[in-house]
């Protein structure tokens, strides 16, 4: 196994971890608790923070369960890196207008701040290296 | 016989203690309600005025003043200007009896003595004259200072970092909560936890 096939399994199976707690965090309470945390970023209209607060910890378990088993990986990790890109810009404009609340990642009790935002942009930068290493630079699938 | 005793002496204590906490001003509604919500808050925090403003109204009509919702207010100092000053104030105020009519001239006038400071006079213009003087006496008073300190501590021991933070204490489970939640999606969710 070379160098380059080991980095990328390791990132997969981290990321796919990350990603199954996650949504464990969220199944773990009622699902309200999470449209609570969403809310808090005063973003999105009611109709979509109940969306995604229902929606998010199914998307983050089937990307998780991919990620580990190794599942559609090329399109996997595009999804998962953008869905972190998503997540990251979204916290650093909360942390930037200075909201004191909940990051919502990992549950309740995760208060947003440099920390969180250092730990998800170190997930954000694993995930594109995953991309990265998904995908061959002829544009032909790496088999990870 | 001795261990009767002692649940009862238990009971009482902590009966005690609740009778206390719904007497201080600080405190609304049933102490028997099968939710507790434990709001930490900072009277110079644009967020909390928002909370007070948007989200705490409804909140006490429909689950607090019928007797659902024990509401726990608690200070919690962050490092604005005034937020000690205005703590002193309205902590002096709930030993009168006044919390709540000085909790809300600090919300609602906040943009103000957050500027000037003139905490003093904003809180007097809802006061007598008399029971101005006795808050201004009394908000010097170290035990004041003293109480603040202790709610911000305990705060920080239930890991509150922001405010506004409610801790929403449901049969032993305790759920943090932080920043500005609407209202219509923090009744959803207290419905849900009641209807349990």
């Amino acid at each position: 196994m070379t160098p380059r096939r080991i980095l990328a399994l390791t990132l997969r199976i981290l990321l796919g971890c990350v990603w199954l707690y996650a949504a464990y965090t969220k199944f773990r309470e009622s699902w309200l608790v999470f449209a609570m945390s969403i809310d808090a970023y005063r973003m999105l209209p009611q109709w979509a923070v109940l969306a995604l607060a229902r929606s998010l910890p199914w998307i983050e378990l089937a990307i998780g369960v991919m990620l580990v088993t190794g599942l559609a990986m090329r399109y996997v990790s595009i999804a998962g890196a953008a869905i972190l890109s998503v997540f990251f810009c979204v916290m650093a404009l909360a942390h930037s207008r200075g909201l004191g609340i909940d990051c919502g990642c990992f549950g309740p009790g995760d208060a947003l701040s440099k920390w969180t935002l250092l730990r998800d942009g170190s997930l954000l930068a694993a995930a594109l290296v995953l991309v990265y290493l998904s995908w061959k630079p002829s544009g032909k699938a790496a088999h990870v | 016989m001795k261990i009767t005793l002692i649940a009862l002496l238990s009971s009482f204590l902590i009966s005690s203690a609740v009778v206390l906490a719904a007497g201080s001003g600080k405190a609304l509604g049933s102490p028997t309600a099968s939710v507790t919500i434990e709001l930490y808050s900072d009277f110079a925090c644009p967020h909390c005025k928002e909370f007070h403003d948007e989200t705490l109204p409804s909140l006490i009509t429909d689950f607090v003043n019928t007797g659902k919702v024990y509401l726990v207010r608690h200070y919690f100092l962050l490092k604005f200007q005034y937020s000690r000053l205005s703590a002193s104030y309205a902590c002096a105020a709930e030993k009168i009896g006044k919390y709540n009519e000085v909790s809300d001239v600090l919300f609602l006038t906040q943009r103000n003595w957050g500027i000037s400071g003139n905490v003093d006079a904003t809180v007097s213009s809802v006061l007598s004259p008399a029971d101005a003087q006795k808050v201004r006496t009394l908000a010097k008073d170290p035990s004041i200072a003293a109480e603040i300190e202790r709610d911000t501590a305990l705060g920080t021991s239930e890991k509150v970092t922001e405010t506004p933070t409610m801790i929403i204490v449901h049969k032993g489970e305790r759920i943090p909560v932080a920043g500005v939640i609407s209202y219509p999606i923090l009744k959803m969710y207290l419905e849900k936890v009641l209807a349990r």
